[in-house]
Parts: structure tokens; sequence; C-alpha cells
């Protein structure tokens, strides 16, 4: 009744416009702690969402999302090696060859990727699916690993960090999120710590995952070849050669190899390589993808 | 327009890993909120510049309904004039959804600079963008945009993804112009002659460019692809930006 | 999340259901206007040296019926700005009341209405981007002419969807197909418009409305039009249209039983 009321007695046109919190909203600079967003204004939005962004289930759908990814991390004596491709899709589109898809998760990275020999402090994210759910979230997980440093005087462990993301994942299930992530980082309370999160909302701890449309090949080369007790150079020999074969046989997979090595005093970047002369070079010193001629 | 405050409940939306008898799906509306204005975007940096440039068509359908509709604006300058910005955005759509992102951006480094007393730095800018855009993760703004400022340049996806880059075409003409940068900008499948033979052969490696070389490869790349694209063409807007401020030019392209 | 690589990441039937194309389509039940009933056809406009002329007809249709034949689809806003609106009435009628209670609350300050066409635009453009936000649009192709804050002549388009632009001669619906090329012969782009003078921009809407009455079937004979110049409004709305020649009808030949 009220709300009738009040929708007569002022005059129409302040009825037509935003509401004073959404205009708050709309003027103040800050970007909204609350995690609000915006839903359409339909009886079942993941549909809606699902009907406007799903370039699989129908290839005209009008807003076509970055997916498409291997990513691959594996725990050994040395510490944890990650290793992703760099591909964006947009349909059949390569939206991007040269997407990171390892994403610093700590206070001091913020974000910032400047290849150096010297460790950085901090955890290590991946990114598979939606690159925008991948990057907000993980960007939005800094934030907290930021404020349990500061509240607690230590840093958050892998295990915390990664729960905070699954019960975000799981708060959000069936909105229509989409990521496939891993988080890997080194600690003194767990020592080497590997965690898989998804949009599911499953959170797993383990040795060796691959997510990503590519991951049954990096499996496959992984599988084949991984032993705990690799040196640090033959682990990262390893992490490429798989994602050198998911890129092979996956179209959603390609461009650039991005190596990370993470130990306790923090990761190390080990490049961002062209996958091309990789792959000469693995076929013509090694041997191997004899599938492929080597005659031009 | 409604807001998720916090985590309110699931709705009927959730989902389980097994399969669940479902209703028959109720269907609401029948409003489709989306439409495509058409026109192309394209952004290059150099050194100490970056440029962007789009052309200034926008279409509905096979109508033409105006010639003279720029999709560069410049934020945080003054409102008619656009004096004193420094950072460049450019959106590529649905052109109702990019004016009102460029108004609200330009809200936000407007403030910013009030609130601190100097300007937005552009990597914040850029980061804020994305959250902006990913405020609307469920409720997607259409197509693709990309922004830049100060020899930087910063592309989006719809929902805010976004990745720092040399260079980048977007819209309607972009499957056109993008094999033409990949190829005269980075380089891609060129190699120095004369370095070898088959396998042996060195790949050419890509040179930051001068501004002149920028500035014809953006006007090649636009006279190409209104040549190909319906949806391109009339006039050029070239707006480059240097730490001297940002300069805008007008050039016409073919109008048929 | 699956294994096979096309579907790896995407929504899943058993998670979301199937992929549903009916958001895709402009067909079902409705509970907003998501389709038009009564609505009104082209508005066409053009400025020339000193002010713009906007004319529509008079008529509002009811599907193919031709159901109101004295609707006047111009408004007057203030001293020099006039709204013509296509596309649904009833939403017409809303956003009449909406300038209405805004006429008055600027009449109510002590400097009068200041709001100028480019103001006025503004305004609708954002309360319909808003209306298409909430999925309940108000269905209606405007265009706004009078006069922007320099005093120069303003003339801009605004739609369901939030979508503007301007141009020196618009026109929406059937006219931007019919009466735009009329336009564009008559007033090229390197033709400025202070070359235009009223009287010119007057006979070329008139022409315009008359070759939209000869073949948009959703049109009539009777017609609004507004002369906006620093002077006032000249807002003529029974005006009927003049020198129709339909010889061109004999010729046509080939439809329906009619084959030859």
């Amino acid at each position: 009744m009220d709300k009738l009321v009040a929708q007569y007695s002022r005059p129409a046109h302040q009825n037509e416009f935003h509401s004073d919190p959404e205009q708050q909203d709309l003027d103040s600079g800050l970007p909204p702690l609350s995690l609000k967003f915006a839903l359409p204004p339909v009886d079942n939005h993941a549909s809606f969402l699902r009907a406007m962004t799903d370039d699989h289930s129908n290839p005209s759908c009008p807003i076509k999302l970055a997916h498409g990814t291997t990513t691959l991390a594996f725990r050994f004596q040395g510490g944890i090696i990650v290793c992703t491709d760099s591909r964006a899709t947009a349909g059949n589109w390569i939206a991007s060859q040269t997407v990171k898809k390892v994403i610093p998760v700590s206070r001091l990275s913020r974000g910032e990727d400047k290849p150096s020999k010297d460790p950085t402090p901090g955890l290590l994210g991946t990114m598979a699916g939606g690159a925008a759910d991948c990057q907000y979230w993980l960007r939005y997980l800094s934030q907290q690993c930021t404020l349990h440093e500061i509240r607690h005087k230590r840093r958050i462990t892998v295990a915390a960090a990664s729960k905070i993301l699954a019960n975000l994942t799981y708060a959000y299930k069936g909105y229509g999120l989409s990521m496939g992530t891993m988080l890997a980082g080194v600690t003194p309370q767990e020592g080497p710590a590997l965690y898989y999160i998804d949009s599911d909302g499953t959170r797993l701890p383990g040795n060796l995952f691959c997510v990503g449309s590519g991951q049954t090949f990096a499996y496959g080369v992984l599988d084949a070849n991984y032993k705990y007790d690799l040196t640090e150079q033959e682990a990262l020999d390893l992490g490429r050669r798989a994602i050198l074969a998911a890129m092979h046989r996956d179209a959603y997979s390609g461009g650039f190899i991005n190596c990370y090595h993470v130990t306790e005093a923090g990761w190390v970047h080990h490049g961002f390589d062209d996958m091309n002369p990789i792959f000469w070079k693995t076929k013509l010193d090694h041997g191997e993808f004899s599938n492929v001629t080597s005659e031009l | 327009m409604t807001m998720l405050l916090n985590h309110a409940s699931h709705g009927d939306g959730i989902g389980y890993s097994f399969a669940q008898p479902t209703a028959a799906p109720v269907q609401q509306h029948s409003f489709y909120p989306y439409t495509d204005n058409g026109g192309s975007t394209l952004g290059i940096t150099g050194s100490d510049f970056a440029i962007l440039a789009g052309d200034t068509r926008s279409t509905s359908g096979y109508n033409i309904n105006s010639r003279m509709a720029p999709k560069v604006f410049k934020i945080g300058g003054d409102d008619e004039t656009g004096e004193g910005a420094q950072i460049v955005l450019s959106v590529v759509g649905f052109a109702a959804d990019g004016n009102a992102l460029k108004e609200r951006l330009d809200n936000i480094v407007k403030m910013y600079k009030y609130k601190h007393g100097k300007p937005m730095s552009v990597s914040a800018c850029a980061q804020r963008l994305s959250t902006i855009l990913y405020e609307k993760r469920f409720f997607p703004i259409t197509y693709t945009r990309f922004w830049e400022g100060k020899g930087a340049l910063y592309s989006y996806d719809p929902v805010g993804s976004y990745e720092r880059e040399q260079c980048r075409a977007a819209g309607a003409a972009s499957s056109l112009i993008t094999p033409f940068l990949d190829n005269q900008v980075n380089f891609k499948n060129q190699y120095v002659p004369g370095s070898g033979e088959g396998h042996a052969l060195e790949p050419k490696k890509a040179e930051p460019l001068s501004r002149s070389t920028a500035e014809g490869l953006v006007r090649d790349a636009f006279t190409s692809a209104v040549e190909r694209h319906i949806e391109v063409g009339d006039y050029l807007q070239l707006v480059t930006i240097t730490k001297d401020g940002i300069e805008e030019a007008f050039q016409p392209l073919k109008k048929d | 999340m699956d294994h096979f690589p096309g579907t790896w990441g995407r929504p899943r039937n058993d998670v979301y259901g199937a992929y549903d194309h009916s958001y895709l389509h402009t067909t079902g039940p409705k509970t907003h206007t998501s389709s038009p009933a009564v609505t009104g056809t082209s508005v066409i406009g053009v400025k020339f040296n000193g002010g713009v002329v906007l004319a529509t007809d008079n008529l509002a249709s009811y599907g193919s019926l031709a159901r109101f034949t004295d609707v006047k689809r111009l408004r007057t806003f203030g001293e020099n700005a006039v709204v013509g609106f296509g596309g649904d009435v009833s939403d017409m009628q809303y956003i009449d009341r909406l300038l209405e209670s805004m006429d008055i609350r600027e009449n109510y300050s002590s400097h009068g209405n200041m709001l100028n066409a480019k103001n006025l635009h503004t305004y609708l453009a954002k309360v319909f981007y808003k209306r298409r936000s909430e999925f309940n649009p108000l269905w209606n192709h405007v265009l706004v002419a009078g006069f922007d804050g320099e005093g120069k002549p303003f003339l801009s388009s605004a739609d369901l969807l939030g979508t503007t632009f301007s141009g020196p001669h618009l026109a929406t619906g059937f006219g931007a197909h019919l009466a735009v090329p009329i336009l564009r012969r008559l007033f090229p782009e390197e033709r400025p418009i202070e070359d235009i003078s009223k009287e010119e921009a007057v006979s070329a809407l008139k022409d315009c409305l008359k070759v939209l009455f000869y073949r948009d079937a959703r049109s009539i004979d009777k017609y609004s039009i507004a002369v906006i110049t620093k002077d006032g409004i000249d807002l003529k709305e029974d005006e009927q249209i003049e020198n129709q020649s339909w010889a061109f009808a004999e010729r046509i030949k080939g439809y329906g039983a009619q084959t030859k």
C-alpha cells in the first residue's frame, strides 16, 4: 500500500529513474565489496545467460565469451610445476594467442608478472573455463589472502585459500559460472600443496591435475612419464611436453607455453615460449610426433 | 535492476550432478534486449604512443542510422570537448550499452580525481573497468570492447576478462583486420630472407613500430575492411595518445 | 565438467537443463509490452538554417486496422523542443505524462523550463535504456528536435533499446527506408545546413509524407508538422497531404490474382 501511495504522491518522472541506492552505486568511484551483481529480470536467469552465451549449443548465440584451455600442475620433490597454454577461443574464432593463464594470487605481486630469477612470494592460480570468471575470482581471492595476512600476521595456507574459493563457487552454483582452477603453493605448515577447485563447487587436494578441454592429452603424457623424484629441469620439461601434446591434439589449445615453478620462497617464471619452434625441435631432435611429416 | 545481495538463495536454478525431474520451463519474456550497431575499432601501441581508431558508421540491419557516430570516447575530460582526458575508451557492438559504459567509467575516473587529487592511473582504470563489466556477469553487456591510455592498450571480453596487448581489432570487421595485424605488427609467418633453408629459416622479430608506420597500418586496415564489410565505412576516427596529450583526426572512408 | 574438448567448461544439460532457444525468439506469452498493440508509423525530421522541422501522420493502427485516425504524435516540450513518437501509442502517452510532470517541476523553479532539446533527448534515451534493462521496454522510436546548449539546431533519435544517433535528417520506421533516400538526395552530406531554407525543408517533408502515404500501408493522408525556430514552435496538427497523383498505380501489375 505504501508503495502505491508513494507511486501517486510524487511526480511520474521520479518513478522512472534509478532508486537512490542504485544511483549511489552508479556515482560511487569504488568497486563494490558486497558482491552485488546485476541479474536479468527474467524467471530463470541462468537459462537466459546460457541462451545468450553458450556458443557450443548455439554457434550463433549473440555473446561469445573466451573459453578453452589446457592447464596442468603437479607436485614433485622440488616443489610444484605449473604449465599452461595461452589460447582463448570464442566459438571458432581464436580471440587471443597470448593469454596469461597463470595468475599470481599474492599480495606482493599484485597481479604484475615481470620475469625475474628471484622467487616472488605467494600462491599461483590457473585459469580454465571462463576467462573473466577466473580473473575476477582469483583477484577477489588475492584480496582475501592479503586480508588474512594482515589479520593473522602470517601467510594463508593453500588449504584455507582454496576453501575460500570453493565456498564461493558453491554459493554461486547454478548461476552459470564456468571455471576450473588449480591453486598451488608451498607453505611451512603444508609443504607443497595443490588443490583443484571448479565452478560446480568441487575442491580436491592432489599430486597431479590437468584441467581444460585438452586435459586428456596432457594426462596421457604426464601419467606415462611422471615420477616424484624428477629433477627440477626434468619436471619443467615434462610439463612443457604435456602442454605441447595437448596443443597438438586439441584445437582449443595453442599459442605459447607458459611455465612456472613454485617453491617455499615463492614462484619463479620459466618462460612464455612460442609452441611452434618447440614443436619442431621436439620432433626433429627427439624423433617424437612421427605422425607429422618433416618434409616441407 | 534486480540486484543480488550477498549470497541470496539459489532460486530455481540450482543444479545437481544427477538428473532432476523438472517441470516444463516457464518462459515469461519475449523481449530481446540486444542489437548490433556494427562498426569496427582497432588499437595499436608503440613505445611512446598509442593509437585507437574506429569507423563512424552506425547501422541497424541493412540500414545506416548515421554516418557520423564516433565510437572512440575520451574519458575523464571536459563533457563537451574532452579536454584534459588522458584515457580513451572505445566500445563496439550494442551502442546503447557502450554509451552507458562510457558514462559509468567517465564518472568513476572523475570521482577518483576529485577524491584523491590526482588522475587515475591507466592500470588502475583498466582493473576498475574489468570489475564494472564483471558486475554484469549474469546479464552481460554485449560484444568485445577495448580501451587504452598513455601508451598502454587493454582489451576486454563482454564480462571483464582483460589483457594488455600490442594491438587488437574488435567489432564487425575484426576477423578481417586481425590477420593483417598478426602479419604486419607481430610479423607472424614472416622469416628473415636468406637465413636458411626449410626448418632453419629464422622468424622475423617484431620491433616496436614508429608512429607513422602505425598510422599507415591503421589506415590500410580500415580502407581494406571497408572494401569487404558492409557495416564499416563513412569516416575513420583516429585518436592518438602520446605523453603530450590526445590528438583526434577524422578522415573520409568510402560511403557505399 | 566433462572430458569432451568441445563442451568442456560449457553449461551442462544435467545441471542447467536443455539449451533454451526461446530467449532468442520474440514469441510467447507476455507480461510487459513485449510487442506493441496500437502503433504509429514513421516520424521524419530535417534540420534547416536556423531550426528543425518534424512531421508525423495522424494515424494509430491496431495491427492492419486503421483504428484511430486523429492521434497527434508530435509533442512540444518547453519553448523550443518537440518530440515525435513512432511505435506503441500507450507508451507514447506514458512518456507524455512523464514529460508533463517534468515540465511542471521545471516551471516551478525560479528560472522556468530551461531544458533544451538536447537535455530532453539525453533524458529520454536514459529512460529507454533503463526500461530495456528491466526487460520492460517502452516500445517507441522517437525523434527529438529543437536546439542544443549552444543554440544550434538539434535533431536526434532514441529507440526502445536506448540506441541513439543524430544527423541532419532522420526518419524512423518505414521512413528509414522510403524517406531517407529522398532526403539524402535533396540534402546531400556536402550541403551545409545553413544553405537549406525553411521552405525547402518543409516542402521536402511534405514530399516524404506523400511517398510514405503511397507505399506505407499503415499511414494516412492527415499529418502534423512542427517547425521549430528561435521564435518558437509553429505546430500544425490538422494538415492534409495535397497534390496526390496515383497515376503510378496504373502501371503496377502482377500481384495476387491479377497476373497480367
